[in-house]
């Protein structure tokens, strides 16, 4: 088997595709939220008017960059040679070039030179006089070291990620013993990433020196949480850097095999991860003799079928033996006793990356940024209500606020910041206080939440209701129990029952008391899916009492989200009405004496009529009206036309 | 043998499950992996399928049964042709996904989880893969469409039924 030089001298064809091309460039990210906004199509276009117009220059496809707001984007690499132009080297990110416009941007920017156009976002490098990404709020604040390649390299060429170190650390970590690995890890205070924040030294020091043979090492790429794609992004952009770290935690656990555990939703990173694990496996990567060394370890990439619980580490070892995904109790931990009863240990794909990182870079650059208590970096996502919605990475300490106003833009126009909901639904949500936290798990923890979750943040405006979300949530976490404790499959049934009759109108004076002995009682479940799953509802009760008690007294929701507690009316007769009618999907507005009225009993509280017609239709408080309790909801019906 | 399944070995001879099981292996975590080939092949699991899994991979049929009602992915009926996703995440709930559900359940003839009659046109309960910048959003055969409104879901929806009436 080939050593790593060889390696690396057979991926110079690439390194000099990378950095020392003799032609224009221009590379797509294609990853699942740029092709969801058509990245494919542009892709396509662009190589045809690439091929129409003759030109000298190649198209590419690469990993995403995390730029979800921009995209599709096309990263400009100018040959670093003198003679093409007036920016050698120059490299520049361009945003939302969609395929219709692709043969103009061609046109704009390989024929005429013109790269400060419509499109431009700002240069990466070189180009002088050009906006810079430097500049950018969004890329400013950011540490790109674990992204460093992502929307550089073509996730599905080895040779690309070799070209930029992958498998260095790898290189590094064999010639070390596995004692001066697990030391190195430690040393860097690394902590698991799933947002469990566990010691990833001290975990792989278990399996270590566990009994239990042979072992394992299990990535959870189940990613669960809603509102969070940041291990999606590393299996999509960089899928070499999680199969390194999991071999770096092969040999110093003294591990042989490895599963990748990766959820249904996404298929694309299975295909990517697939490949990677294919090609690592023909370079010797992956096998018998890992580098020529005398070290085994291969991988196996498992695929998921939509369960949240799996995301939970015994519930994932569960789903990977052949079973329902349901999470055991513990002792026996995952060392002594996990996959197919194999000393195993499981870790999340950022902590196998932030691995990675360590071990090609080493410790005392990897504490270089970051707290104290927590050096590096960690990948976040942020959606919801806000202005721009992408994955980034940040060093620890960062301020929330920073993140919110910087990175996301704010809140959307005309609104204002009401909550942050980290880390998915186990997780809570934080009122206006968590802004002026520092990312670190003990910072959020200290502050009064219940974690800083696995990277997700999803942020609501002034226009978004709790109680609502609670429902939601709560409606969630009931589905998605995998049905062994009454605590929780009975406990969320529970609350969700008590929610929905709230948002009817039906609150009661011993729903807080409750709710309160509802998630006291829920605390005793088994796993952390029903221990957290009162996290919003109680911080409902603590932060957004106010919000929460109009609901239930009050029989009113303040911002009339909660379809039960309003209706919609007429508001005067208008000329838009007419299709408001004819889009009504239950028929409810009708023509009665030449004027427009809603059925009550047949609205849905869809909102599609007042979308057509804004300034005709309005929403009421059913109770300022005096209306009384709202009916028990119409049951689902398909409409007649 | 009796079971919920019926005299399932004949239909199982017709459905050449054995051959779509080749290179897996009992206690190498292969039963997903067969249920996605299975799945892959026919759009659903089919009952008589079960008992090839249950043999090839040595596990009790209830096992395997287990998994594939466990799983929200797996069918055990014959998907629709056009097959509705509606993201559940809560980037889409809070910019209006439960009205995009409102208008989708009304228009499509189905609740959640349910095909319409003819089998043309299904919902499915969807989950959050990270293409938020389109929220709120539903997947219509895989295809991302979004940011969706009420008035743009009635034109989908109405899209969609026409389009299969054909």
């Amino acid at each position: 088997m080939p050593g790593y030089a060889e390696l690396v001298a057979a991926a110079e064809p690439a390194r000099l595709r990378l950095e020392a091309h003799d032609r224009p460039r221009l590379a797509v990210a294609v990853d699942t939220s740029t092709i969801a906004i058509g990245a494919r199509a542009t892709l396509a276009a662009l190589r045809e008017a690439v091929a129409a117009r003759g030109l000298d220059a190649d198209v590419i496809a690469v990993g995403g960059n995390g730029l979800s707001f921009a995209g599709p984007t096309i990263a400009l690499a100018l040959p670093p040679s003198t003679g093409s132009g007036q920016a050698p080297g120059a490299r520049v990110l361009y945003q939302r070039v969609e395929a219709e416009s692709a043969a103009d941007f061609v046109a704009a920017v390989l024929e005429r030179g013109e790269l400060d156009n419509a499109w431009l976002l700002g240069a990466l490098s070189g180009a002088e006089g050009l906006r810079r990404m430097d500049d950018h709020p969004w890329w400013a604040i950011q540490e790109r070291r674990l992204m460093g390649d992502m929307g550089l390299i073509d996730p599905e060429s080895i040779d690309d990620a070799i070209a930029r170190g992958a498998y260095a650390g790898l290189e590094r970590a064999l010639g070390m013993t596995p004692e001066e690995v697990i030391a190195e890890v430690t040393g860097s205070k690394l902590l698991g990433r799933s947002g469990s924040f566990f010691p990833t030294g001290r975990k792989w020091d278990f399996l270590r020196t566990s009994a239990a043979t042979p072992k394992a090492m299990v990535c959870n790429a189940d990613e669960g949480d809603p509102g969070a794609w940041v291990n999606r992004m590393t299996m999509e952009s960089d899928p070499h850097a999680l199969i390194e770290g999991m071999a770096i935690g092969g040999w110093a656990c003294g591990a042989e095999r490895g599963y990748v555990y990766i959820r249904d939703e996404y298929p694309l990173a299975v295909e990517r991860m697939e490949a990677a694990v294919e090609q690592a496996r023909e370079r010797g990567l992956l096998g018998d003799s890992v580098l020529g060394r005398d070290f085994a370890f291969d991988l196996k990439v498992v695929r998921g079928a939509g369960s949240y619980v799996c995301g939970e580490e015994s519930g994932l070892i569960a789903s990977i033996e052949d079973a329902r995904g349901m999470p055991k109790l513990r002792p026996p931990f995952p060392a002594a006793s996990g996959v197919f009863g194999q000393g195993s240990n499981v870790n999340n794909v950022g902590s196998y990356h932030s691995a990675t990182w360590i071990m090609r870079h080493g410790v005392e650059k990897y504490v270089e940024v970051g707290t104290e208590r927590n050096p590096g970096t960690m990948l976040f996502t942020l959606s919801g209500q806000v202005q721009r919605v992408g994955c980034f990475e940040l060093p620890f300490g960062t301020k929330a606020r920073a993140v919110y106003e910087q990175c996301g833009g704010g809140a959307p126009a005309g609104r204002s910041f009401k909550a942050l909901q980290p880390g998915g639904p186990l997780l809570g949500v934080l009122p206006e206080f968590v802004l002026d936290l520092a990312i670190e798990p003990e910072a959020f923890r200290e502050g009064g939440a219940i974690g800083l979750g696995g990277g997700g943040f999803v942020f609501l405006d002034d226009s978004a209701c709790v109680v609502d979300l609670c429902a939601q949530f709560e409606w969630f976490i009931e589905d998605e129990s995998c049905g062994r404790c009454t605590t929780c499959h009975g406990g969320t049934q529970r609350m969700v029952e008590i929610l929905r009759r709230i948002q009817r109108g039906g609150g009661r004076q011993s729903d807080v008391g409750k709710f309160r002995l509802i998630a006291d009682t829920l605390r005793y479940s088994n796993c952390f899916h029903g221990q957290f799953a009162p996290s919003v509802i109680v911080n409902a009760l603590d932060w957004f009492t106010e919000e929460l008690n109009e609901h239930i007294y009050g029989r009113r929701c303040p911002t009339q989200v909660c379809k039960g507690l309003v209706r919609y009316e007429i508001a005067g007769q208008d000329g838009d009405l007419a299709k408001a009618a004819d889009y009504c999907p239950t028929a409810a507005i009708s023509l009665r004496d030449d004027a427009y009225v809603i059925d009550d009993a047949l609205c849905v509280r869809c909102d599609a009529c007042r979308e057509i017609a804004p300034a005709a239709v309005r929403i009421v408080d059913r109770f300022e009206a005096g209306l009384g309790p709202a009916p028990e909801p119409v049951s689902v019906q398909p409409a007649e036309r | 043998m009796t079971s919920f399944r019926g005299s399932g070995d004949v239909n199982e001879a017709a459905l050449e499950v054995t051959a779509l099981l080749d290179g897996l292996a009992p206690g190498e975590g292969d039963l997903l992996e067969a249920l996605h080939r299975v799945q892959y092949r026919y759009g659903y699991v089919p009952a008589a399928a079960i008992g090839a899994v249950s043999r090839k991979l040595r596990l009790p049929e209830a096992r395997v049964y287990g998994a594939l009602t466990f799983y929200s992915e797996f069918r055990l009926t014959p998907p629709p042709e056009t097959l509705v996703s509606w993201c559940s995440g809560p980037a889409c709930y809070i910019k209006g996904g439960e009205n995009v559900r409102l208008v989708l359940e009304r228009l499509l003839g189905c609740a959640m989880g349910e095909s319409s009659a003819d089998n043309r046109l299904g919902l499915h309960l969807g989950q959050c893969n990270g293409t938020c910048d389109n929220a709120p959003q539903v997947w219509v055969d895989g295809e991302v469409v979004g940011p969706l409104t009420a008035a743009t879901t009635v034109d989908l929806a109405r899209r969609l039924k026409s389009a299969t009436s054909l």
